[in-house]
């Protein structure tokens, strides 16, 4: 059951083989990564902070216009224990739905399809999701049991099935949470795609993507899904055994941009773990997907500096601290 | 989405204890919202799935609505004998399981049945790569977490075993080995049940796959806990594990995992206590579906131990 997380290299080439009829005709290249890529930090000392304005302050630094698009907001929601902080907070997902609306989104709707548990619905009424985001079964969309589509070109496996919810959105806003993740090292706006492939396929959890390489799912589903936007939600997020059994740990911080290989190479930063040895975050910029490489991220906002908050990491990872 | 349960029902659920799972309207819900090809989505509107379909057809049973479904189902049949698990994905899968059930629910032991059953005895999880396998059986690394020798079955060909689609193997298999008993079913079966039980967590219950991540003990869910219960009818030795089970029924805000915790303790003979939950609060099929069988249907999964 243990991912084969070094096996990327096994299926590497069968990957790049693979042929991809993928439906946003943007295939990126090695070249469209080297411009600069804005990110934008801004602080956010608690859940109770006007965080509207400070979601639109962001979205204003990194030039995104949502006029007329649909958005499908993607938070982490996987499982809920009181004692920790496993979730994308409420309260971020509230207001990133009144952000877009007010910047002219024909609709914005949420997906999440958990990855641990299966009674979705009761994972949204624990973490107060269905009770404080007013209309949320209107709103929201399981991805684990929605229609679906194939999509050919997944690594070695020919062909993966993903929500329709999520194919069709015109862009989808991962909202993620800042944590450190047992297998991957940091699971962060491009991880939190593991949550639109469908359960009803691939099970609770979806251990295909475990099988393929959890860094090459990564990068493959993030290839995949080109519109997108990351909101990390820093403001507690989670050190040590993550992504479930870890410790909450404030960083008072949301991430955002429009290049997530960018936004997640930052929030690395943030958490003291160096990106460029992340392994899907340098596949991920090896194959153009993004920029991680300091020079080419555009700091806006605050400053790294400004706001790193070195977060716990277990042993297997301890290589990773930024020196 | 329609949801399907009122704001009135909830807080009166909220108000009072509740005794049966059953909800009142479900019937008369699942009838309204079978789709046009004779399957259910996993929410109304939507498209068939196999598993809404299976748990809708089991709530019906014995009405031309289940007939249908049953027609639809049989249609989504492989050459190799594993069912897909909709129209229009080609993969067969753990709902392999379901089908063989039904099937012997309707004394239907033709061709769909046998062929259902050949394709769970040549399914089992696959514990990660060969190289792995091999470097855990070293001890180099510590003792694995797990016996890598006992093998249950995956969500999808190619994966690893989980609690979930072993446990509704074992009931396809412990009933099909009832009717027709045969050496290689009971082997596999026992297989399957001490997979589960080499998996249970600390506190007597199950995660979803292991009973521990990276030497850190895991702990169990409610609705896994509940399917292994099922799975593992006329074991010994589960007296914790139905304790705990218990207990989850009571708390869980869940009505999947109530529902599921329900039919396995009737199963065992245990008692099932009151919650406050309100399987009605659910806009799915399948907790529609399995609030009648917790409540009217639990014989279906009846397998008792082995035989």
């Amino acid at each position: 059951m243990s991912p084969n997380r070094r096996e990327f290299l096994a299926v590497t080439g069968a990957s790049l083989l693979a042929g991809y009829a993928g439906f946003t005709g943007a295939k990126p290249t090695r070249a469209a990564a080297q411009t600069s890529s804005p990110v934008s930090i801004i602080k956010a000392k608690s859940y109770s902070d006007d965080l509207v304005s400070r979601i639109l302050e962001g979205v204003k630094q990194c030039g995104l216009d949502v006029r007329g698009q649909h958005v499908l907001l993607k938070p982490n929601l996987v499982e809920f224990d009181p004692r920790t902080c496993i979730n994308t907070d409420v309260s971020v997902v509230a207001a990133a739905i009144e952000a877009f609306r007010s910047l002219g989104a024909a609709g914005v709707k949420i997906g999440e399809g958990p990855g641990h548990r299966r009674d979705t619905y009761a994972i949204a009424e624990m973490t107060r999701y269905r009770s404080e985001i007013p209309q949320f079964d209107a709103l929201f969309t399981d991805l684990n049991r929605d229609d679906v589509s194939p999509i050919q070109g997944f690594a070695d496996r020919g062909e993966i099935y993903l929500p329709n919810t999520a194919l069709r959105a015109d862009l989808i806003v991962s909202l993620a949470k800042m944590k450190t993740h047992h297998w991957a090292g940091a699971t962060l706006s491009m991880k939190n795609f593991f949550g639109v492939v469908p359960g009803s396929i691939y099970g609770w959890p979806k251990n295909e993507l475990h099988q393929v390489g959890i860094d090459l799912s990564i990068v493959e589903l993030n290839r995949i899904f080109r519109r997108t936007f990351a909101i990390v939600d820093g403001i507690v997020g989670m050190e040590g055994n993550g992504p479930i059994q870890g410790t909450p740990k404030p960083a008072g911080v949301l991430v955002m941009g429009s290049d997530l290989p960018a936004v997640d190479a930052t929030c690395c930063r943030i958490m003291g773990i160096d990106p460029l040895l992340v392994e899907y975050l340098q596949m991920a910029a090896a194959r153009g997907l993004g920029n991680t490489a300091e020079s080419h991220i555009e700091q806006r906002g605050e400053t790294i500096r400004s706001v790193r908050t070195p977060f716990e990491l277990i042993n297997n990872f301890k290589q990773l601290r930024l020196a | 989405m329609q949801f399907l349960g009122s704001q009135d029902a909830k807080v009166s659920a909220q108000s009072r204890r509740i005794l049966s799972v059953k909800d009142p309207t479900a019937a008369v819900r699942l009838r309204q919202t079978q789709n046009a090809d004779g399957g259910w989505g996993y929410f109304p509107g939507k498209q068939s799935w196999l598993e809404p379909t299976f748990y809708a057809a089991v709530a019906l049973a014995g009405e031309p609505a289940a007939d249908r479904a049953w027609i639809l189902l049989k249609s989504w049949q492989g050459a190799d004998g594993g069912w897909r698990p909709s129209a229009d994905v080609h993969v067969p899968t753990w709902a392999t399981s379901l089908c063989v059930t039904l099937a012997q629910s309707r004394n239907e032991f033709g061709e769909p049945f046998q062929k259902g059953v050949a394709w769970l005895l040549g399914s089992a999880g696959i514990e990660g790569p060969l190289w792995q396998r091999v470097l855990v059986r070293t001890h180099l690394f510590g003792n694995p977490e797990r016996n890598l020798d006992l093998k249950g079955w995956p969500w999808k060909p190619g994966t690893a075993s989980w609690v979930e689609p072993t446990s509704h193997a074992i009931v396809a298999l412990k009933q099909a080995s009832a009717k027709a008993p045969s050496g290689k079913l009971q082997e596999r079966v026992r297989i399957g049940q001490a997979q589960l039980l080499d998996v249970r967590c600390q506190d007597g219950g199950w995660n979803y796959g292991s009973h521990a991540a990276l030497n850190v003990d895991l702990v169990a869910f409610p609705e896994t806990t509940g399917l292994a219960l099922i799975g593992l009818q006329g074991q010994p030795g589960l007296g914790k594990s139905i304790d705990l089970a218990v207990r989850m029924a009571r708390e869980t805000p869940s009505p999947l995992a109530r529902a599921w915790l329900t039919i396995a303790l009737r199963l065992q003979e245990a008692e099932v206590p009151p919650s406050a939950v309100d399987l009605a609060s659910s806009p799915e099929t399948m907790i529609a579906a399995l609030s009648i069988l917790a409540e009217d249907k639990v014989h279906f999964f009846r397998t008792g131990a082995v035989t």
